[in-house]
């Protein structure tokens, strides 16, 4: 088989994958291309493939990190057991995570009205940091971050309080909220 | 086989002389991973997808074999019509499968290729977990919720354009982490 004189660029490879080139008038070209080129097929391949596998790892709450409402909410409509806690600036919540969860997700609310983004950073026992994420994106409609863990990480963690910080990113550097979870471990 | 063109493929095929059932199986081998991302694409569900490839390259054997495709050099073009066609009746009608199946199945044709069997979904998991967030939230709206652009700029508060190079970006990073020999915890 000949290689390819004119291969289709990775990004508009994806582009057409995920419907965000509709047009036919564009659509059309890259799918003659894709029939009669194996190069460029086995690269879209390769792309759908990754996104299979990530859908893959989130439906089994395989996923740490931010999380978007629509994602939260997909993700409890398609059957994943979601944890959730939701706090305000200055509450605790004691947590646990049960049989059957897949995800545990804590709902941070906050005044985002000045923030674009934030950092979140969680603080353990003495102080000790366990974790800071960095440049959240944030909803200034929802007025909420959600975090995210997978319930088989948590289940590993020791009783114990987390201390969580709301930091609006870039040079101001406001506190938006500090958080606390008392977690009680689960048994052995 | 192999190294064949295309159109070298379906002119064995038509010819039906001694090694046109090999050269069916290499067309088959060579079509049937483009029409299943087709029909995923625009079919959106990998049992339909995997349908439309088995009567495509059905129908595409039996019109070579019949010397109705005049322009066998345009194999792949055909095969794209046969695609577009058939994806449209399948939005519409029932799929009257196994009535359309049965008589014609050769024994080449129940193997449709699957997604890649070899992604290494622990790994994909640790490399998904180094992205900066930003970029993990674009490539789960784009490939879990299935949200366009538009739509993803929309909930995270930027511009269309920011969310493919950010998404672009990520997909390089997840695509480099994957392949990497790089040991990770």
């Amino acid at each position: 088989m000949p290689g390819c004189n004119a291969p289709i660029a990775d990004d508009i490879l994806l582009d057409y994958w995920v419907r965000d080139v509709t047009d036919s008038d564009e659509t059309d070209p890259i799918e003659e291309h894709l029939f009669a080129c194996g190069d460029c097929s086995a690269r879209l391949h390769q792309i759908t493939s990754l996104g299979a596998g990530l859908a893959a790892l989130v439906r089994l709450g395989r996923v740490k990190g931010i999380l978007s409402r629509s994602l939260l909410n997909r993700l409890q409509r398609d059957g994943v057991h979601v944890r959730l806690y939701s706090l305000s600036p200055g509450e605790t919540v004691p947590c646990a995570v049960f049989p059957g969860d897949d995800l545990v997700v804590t709902a941070l609310r906050a005044d985002f009205s000045a923030a674009d983004a934030v950092t979140l950073s969680v603080m353990g026992p003495g102080g000790s940091s366990i974790g800071m994420v960095d440049d959240v994106p944030v909803s200034r409609v929802d007025g909420e971050v959600l975090w995210a863990l997978p319930a088989a990480i948590v289940r590993q963690m020791p009783s114990m309080r987390l201390q969580i910080t709301l930091v609006s990113a870039g040079d101001t550097r406001a506190e938006l909220g500090t958080y606390a979870l008392d977690h009680t471990a689960s048994p052995a | 086989m192999i190294d064949s063109t295309d159109g070298d493929l379906a002119r064995a095929v038509a010819a039906r002389a001694p090694g046109s059932a090999e050269a069916e199986t290499e067309l088959y081998r060579r079509f049937a991973p483009r029409v299943r991302l087709y029909g995923l694409r625009h079919l959106h569900d990998e049992e339909t997808a995997r349908d439309l490839v088995q009567q495509v390259l059905l129908l595409t054997i039996e019109k070579l074999r019949d010397g109705l495709v005049r322009d066998t050099d345009r194999i792949a073009s055909f095969i794209l019509g046969v695609s577009r066609t058939m994806a449209k009746d399948l939005k519409r009608l029932e799929w009257r499968r196994e009535k359309l199946r049965e008589p014609f199945m050769a024994s080449f044709l129940t193997e449709v290729p699957a997604a890649d069997a070899t992604l290494d979904v622990d790994r994909l998991e640790r490399c998904l977990a180094r992205l900066a967030e930003r970029e993990r939230v674009v490539v789960l709206l784009t490939f879990y919720a299935e949200r366009t652009a538009g739509e993803v700029g929309k909930e995270l508060g930027v511009t269309e354009g920011n969310v493919r190079v950010i998404r672009h970006r990520a997909i390089a990073h997840l695509r480099t982490c994957i392949t990497s020999r790089e040991v990770m915890p």
